[in-house]
């Protein structure tokens, strides 16, 4: 019985694999067709020959093949045009001091729920919940408040500081750290180490995965700037890339395909190289 | 022993504690005052009649229904596919590294990157209907008709199916393999062990996929806002929708009276799931 249904399982997952994969699949390849043929791909303008044909209505069509495999996309975009390189730095100079502020505070407060007893800690950290749970517009009008009081208004630390503070490392981190066996902290304890002793060479080095995986969701999240860049910065220099592509798209369609790979190789570089320990990350959050 | 180890504790949360009141708690208790007067600036307090503006306000409360409608359609479905494809990864020998991997990627990808594909994909001249021009179907208003709201839940799909299965995957793997031959051998059959011994067996890794989903629901804005801009279809028009707009036009009573229904809804919301988990776990 179950080696007969055994037999399906793979075409099944390969065929909706194949599905998932295809929206990067078309952005890669149609990052390496000209300008031309994009521009002649994606509209639905009828042209001459169209009309010779006697064709009388167009679409937009998503090819798998190009007439003429070039790299002139990637040159416009990487050499010809600095906005795009620049608008890259921004999104690094966002992603990166959140995903290690997020971790050193996160790592710490998390260690912290888990050997301080206090009775209301749990209070405390439903409260971290709560705002873990609201969507981003909802703290909009608190992060902006905080950023006008303190001025930094139009300076992406009113994007950063709210990103390092944010709770989701914080449980993320928390659930992990329950998997670590207490008597872990105990042992070492008895044997006189200080807190910090045991936070710096037993904790951490446990939870390397868990680390692993909160840097990544994270510069995921950051590298993938939306709502706050269109409420905080006005300034188009300024802008991380997500917004950036999809004026590109109305604009010169014929080079999102290469700027989009572009933006996602970081990223997708990163999955390949730390699958495991994400996925062990992710696992570890669900643990009791 | 205790007595030493208790303020320890405080000082490695404290520097979490003082940057999340900083930047969460605290100012959103000033932004409290917002829900109460009339004017941003200069206003002068009306009581509860924001609130009560509020649930007649039409748009709020589309977006407040297509939210809830979004969040009851793709969570469970989201759910539910994320298991088959869990159980069928599990059950596989080789490669599990790899499929796992397929299904992760889309997690990654900025939605920045995706934009020009969903936008040709989708549009009314776009290549979907092109295809279905070919077997003679005529044009179909993708992001323009309550169809919409099913090309978001198929985004929200491709998105995040790979998180909840890595999370059902580990739960899979959890459950021991004893309770499967037990099963067998009393003959069960396998929807009475999907019933009995799997889905039992995943019922507290089912509350925390619920928490991440329901968090997760609330990104795809960042796609939906991304392709169809501020103003999209009105099935497809979320609460987050109405509170950017309402940042837009600088409208902060409103918006932080829809803001304050948010937590109760969502602070509510928290103590079940919480309760859940506590009840999944014994």
């Amino acid at each position: 019985m179950r080696g007969k249904r055994g037999k399906f399982i793979a075409p099944v997952l390969i065929f909706a694999g194949v599905l998932f994969l295809l929206p990067l699949i078309v952005t890669f390849i149609n990052s390496f067709m000209t300008e031309a043929e994009i521009a002649l791909n994606y509209t639905s303008k009828l042209n001459v020959f169209d009309l010779m044909d006697g064709i009388a209505e167009n679409f937009m069509r998503i090819r798998l093949i190009p007439q003429r495999v070039s790299a002139d996309q990637y040159k416009e975009v990487l050499v010809d045009q600095p906005s795009f390189l620049i608008l890259l730095m921004n999104s690094l100079k966002i992603a990166l001091p959140v995903t290690f502020g997020s971790l050193l505070v996160s790592l710490s407060a998390a260690y912290g729920f888990t050997v301080w007893n206090w009775k209301h800690k749990e209070a405390v950290f439903t409260v971290y919940v709560v705002v873990m749970l609201m969507p981003l517009q909802a703290v909009l009008v608190p992060n902006y408040i905080i950023a006008d009081l303190l001025q930094i208004k139009d300076s992406y630390l009113a994007i950063i500081l709210p990103g390092i503070f944010s709770p989701f490392g914080v449980f993320l981190l928390r659930q992990s750290m329950k998997a670590l066996p207490p008597a872990y902290f105990e042992a070492a304890r008895m044997d006189g180490a200080s807190d910090f002793a045991v936070f710096r060479h037993i904790v951490v080095p446990q939870m390397k995965s868990s680390i692993a995986a909160l840097w990544m969701l994270n510069f995921i999240e950051y590298w993938n700037l939306v709502e706050q860049a269109v409420i905080f910065i006005d300034d188009y220099a300024k802008e991380p890339l997500s917004v950036y592509l999809s004026r590109l798209a109305e604009g010169r369609m014929g080079l999102v395909f290469a700027a989009s790979c572009v933006y996602m190789f970081l990223p997708l570089w990163f999955l390949t190289l730390g699958q495991r320990d994400l996925e062990k990350g992710i696992e570890l959050s669900g643990v009791k | 022993m205790k007595r030493t180890r208790l303020p320890v504790g405080i000082l490695f949360l404290l520097p979490s504690l003082m940057g999340f009141c900083l930047f969460y708690i605290w100012p959103f208790c000033i932004s409290l005052g917002y829900a109460f007067v009339d004017k941003p600036t200069g206003g002068s307090f009306v009581g509860l009649r924001n609130f009560i503006e509020l649930f007649r306000n039409q748009s709020y409360l589309r977006g407040l229904f297509n939210t809830v409608q979004f969040i009851a359609i793709s969570v469970p479905l989201n759910m539910g596919l994320s298991l088959g494809v869990a159980m069928l990864i599990h059950k596989m020998e080789k490669h599990r590294e790899l499929y796992s991997l397929v299904f992760l990627v889309p997690l990654v990808i900025p939605s920045g990157s995706m934009v020009s594909f969903w936008r040709s994909l989708f549009a009314y001249d776009g290549a979907l209907n092109g295809l279905l021009h070919l077997i003679g179907i005529g044009k179909i208003k993708w992001l323009d008709s309550n169809l919409a709201l099913l090309v978001m839940v198929l985004i929200f799909i491709w998105k995040n199916l790979g998180y909840n299965m890595v999370l059902y995957l580990a739960g899979l793997s959890n459950i021991p393999r004893e309770y499967y031959e037990a099963a067998w051998v009393d003959g069960a059959k396998p929807r009475q062990v999907l019933a009995h011994v799997t889905l039992p067996n995943l019922a507290s890794t089912s509350v925390l996929v619920l928490i991440m989903s329901i968090i997760n629901s609330f990104k795809v804005f960042k796609e939906i806002y991304l392709i169809t801009g501020s103003y999209p279809h009105e099935s497809i028009y979320t609460l987050q929708h109405f509170m950017n707009n309402m940042f837009a036009s600088l409208n902060y009573p409103k918006l932080t009276t829809a803001t304050i229904i948010l937590v109760v809804i969502v602070a509510l919301f928290t103590q079940v799931m919480l309760r859940l988990e506590r009840k999944a776990s014994e």
